[in-house]
């Protein structure tokens, strides 16, 4: 079995900005030299493709073939380090070990997946193929919100547990359920992430109430950012503006991410 | 007594550049008066043509209120000059003086220092660069000024530290430009103190979390099957894997 670590970036509702949180950590990770994949698991809407770049005609293999017997989960893996980048911050990813494990975006696949259901069972073992397969030190979930049953899964089996909250009170209610599920199943890791803060909290209060009411640890406070928005997950944000807020705190939870032994 | 004289003419902002023998000139055309407690030196209103430079005794200045009633707005003391603009704008006295004691000053009439400039055109042309020199200066700071408010308005108050030591502008300085800074960076201070209360009260983040709910919620999730079979099969994997990784 593998040595790598499978990483779930989880949030109960929708919009946190996981797609674009677990496309940049996995980045920050590969830059950092180690070997990561990253697998889409929100099949019903697919979205970290657009942060590579991806779109239906450079797809090949998708996770749905995957989970349909079509294909091995190594067909599905597209090695971004080797494609030639047609962007700023995707560029720097030249030349390093990060393959993407995207869903289908055809509406028909979708709709199939969603009609006829699938084996967790073989999503598990496509993410424990992988891992070793491809030599992994991370593989990096991103995930549907709410908590279903795949959702449930990449929980379950995940070393190290993101959760993204934003400073809501709907927000923390779904929280702390996902916190009491992730106890209940022996997380080894659990970290909180805080995302799309207003500029009138003090991140260092917002840190400090959350890790006191979650009693986890908060591994950064990433600002609500119109420059974030505004580049409309067409590229890397971290890797393209490297000095901005945004970027600095994902680079702590990133930091956070590789300190876990 | 003309060595006293120039030596206080070097003190005041009109004279202070002019070389020693053209303050010796100077020096040279001026009268000794003396005053007795009570006289008046000079009365608002009148039409200002001397300079006055304080030997001995105490003056104070005064204006009146829109009572009609006295009101002192500062005193003057040996070493000092009043009424040196005087000489050169011809404007009628801003305010009243009036000795406190028996007191001797030295006057420089307009006419005897018109005369001076008459003869020495050097004289002249160093009173100019005192006066140029006066209005760069005032400009400098009044540019200072005008980006120091646009680095307010954008919230930037970071130029307070970096400028920390400039404006101590005492009480009796007469320079109206730092008196005007100084009270400029009071301002900058008490707004940013204000703004950083005021961010503090906004800061405060609440949360609220159902218990009832998040309890039920809990038992919902996992009562299932499919929940039990879950748990069970990641302790399985979780401990394959630390088996795994304990060989290599
Ligand atoms: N800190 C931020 N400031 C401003 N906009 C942000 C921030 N983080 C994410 N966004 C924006 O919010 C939107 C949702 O982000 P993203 O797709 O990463 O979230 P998600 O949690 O994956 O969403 P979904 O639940 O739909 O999959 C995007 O338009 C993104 O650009
Ligand atoms: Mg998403």
């Amino acid at each position: 079995m593998a040595n790598g670590k499978i990483v779930s970036i989880h949030s109960f509702r929708g919009g946190t900005g996981k797609s674009n949180t677990t496309a940049n950590l996995a980045a920050q990770a590969a830059l950092a030299g180690k070997r990561v994949g990253i697998v889409d698991t929100d099949i019903q809407s697919p979205g970290i493709h657009v942060l590579f770049g991806l779109d239906e005609t450079k797809m090949g293999k998708t996770l749905n073939d995957f989970l349909h017997g079509k294909c091995t989960i190594r067909e599905v893996a597209l090695n971004i380090g080797e494609k030639a980048s047609d962007s700023e911050g995707r560029a720097k990813l030249a030349g390093k070990d990060i393959w993407l494990l995207p869903s289908s975006i055809r509406g028909r696949e979708i709709s199939q997946i969603i009609r006829e259901g699938y084996d967790v069972n073989r999503l598990n073992e496509g993410f424990q193929t992988i891992l070793k397969e491809l030599n992994l030190d991370y593989l990096f979930i991103d995930t549907h919100p709410g908590l279903n049953e795949e959702t449930l899964l990449s929980i379950a089996i995940s070393d190290i547990l993101i959760i993204i909250l934003r400073p809501d009170n709907q927000d923390f209610q779904g929280t702390a359920v996902t916190v009491d599920i992730a106890r209940s199943l022996d997380i080894p890791n659990l970290i909180l992430m805080v995302n799309k803060a207003l500029p009138k909290y003090d991140p260092a209060d917002i840190k400090k109430t959350i890790e006191a009411t979650f009693n986890a640890p908060v591994a950064g406070v990433l600002p609500l950012s119109f420059d974030l928005a505004d580049n409309a997950s067409k590229d890397l944000f971290s890797l393209r503006f490297p000095d901005h807020e945004w970027s600095k705190a994902l680079c702590g939870v990133a930091d956070a991410i590789l300190a876990v032994k | 007594m003309t060595e006293d004289i120039t030596t206080q003419l070097k003190n005041t902002f009109l004279f202070k550049g002019l070389p020693d023998d053209a303050l010796t000139a100077v020096a040279q055309k001026a009268r000794i008066r003396q005053l007795a407690e009570g006289d008046v030196l000079m009365r608002r209103g009148d039409s200002g043509d001397s300079l006055f430079m304080i030997n001995d005794g105490w003056f104070k200045i005064v204006t009146e209120n829109a009572q009609g009633e006295e009101l002192i707005i500062n005193k003057a003391g040996p070493g000092e000059t009043i009424g040196e603009m005087a000489l050169l704008d011809e404007a009628p006295r801003s305010a009243t003086v009036v000795a406190l004691s028996d007191a001797k000053v030295l006057e420089l009439r307009k006419d005897a220092f018109y005369e001076i400039l008459d003869q020495r055109p050097d004289v002249a042309l160093s009173l100019i660069r005192g006066f140029s020199s006066r209005l760069r200066f005032s400009t400098t700071y009044i540019q200072k000024a005008i980006d120091w408010s646009q680095k307010i308005a954008a919230g930037d108050y970071g130029f307070i530290e970096s400028t920390q030591q400039f404006p101590k502008a005492a009480a009796s300085d007469d320079d109206k430009a730092t008196q005007l800074l100084s009270a400029f960076f009071q301002m900058v201070r008490s707004v940013k103190a204000r703004e950083d209360e005021l961010k503090h009260q906004l800061e405060k983040l609440t949360l609220e979390i159902d218990e009832a709910r998040r309890k039920q919620e809990f038992e919902d999730l996992t009562s299932t099957d499919f929940y039990a079979n879950l748990k069970e099969q990641a302790k399985r994997l979780r401990a394959q894997r630390a088996a795994s990784q304990g060989e290599e």
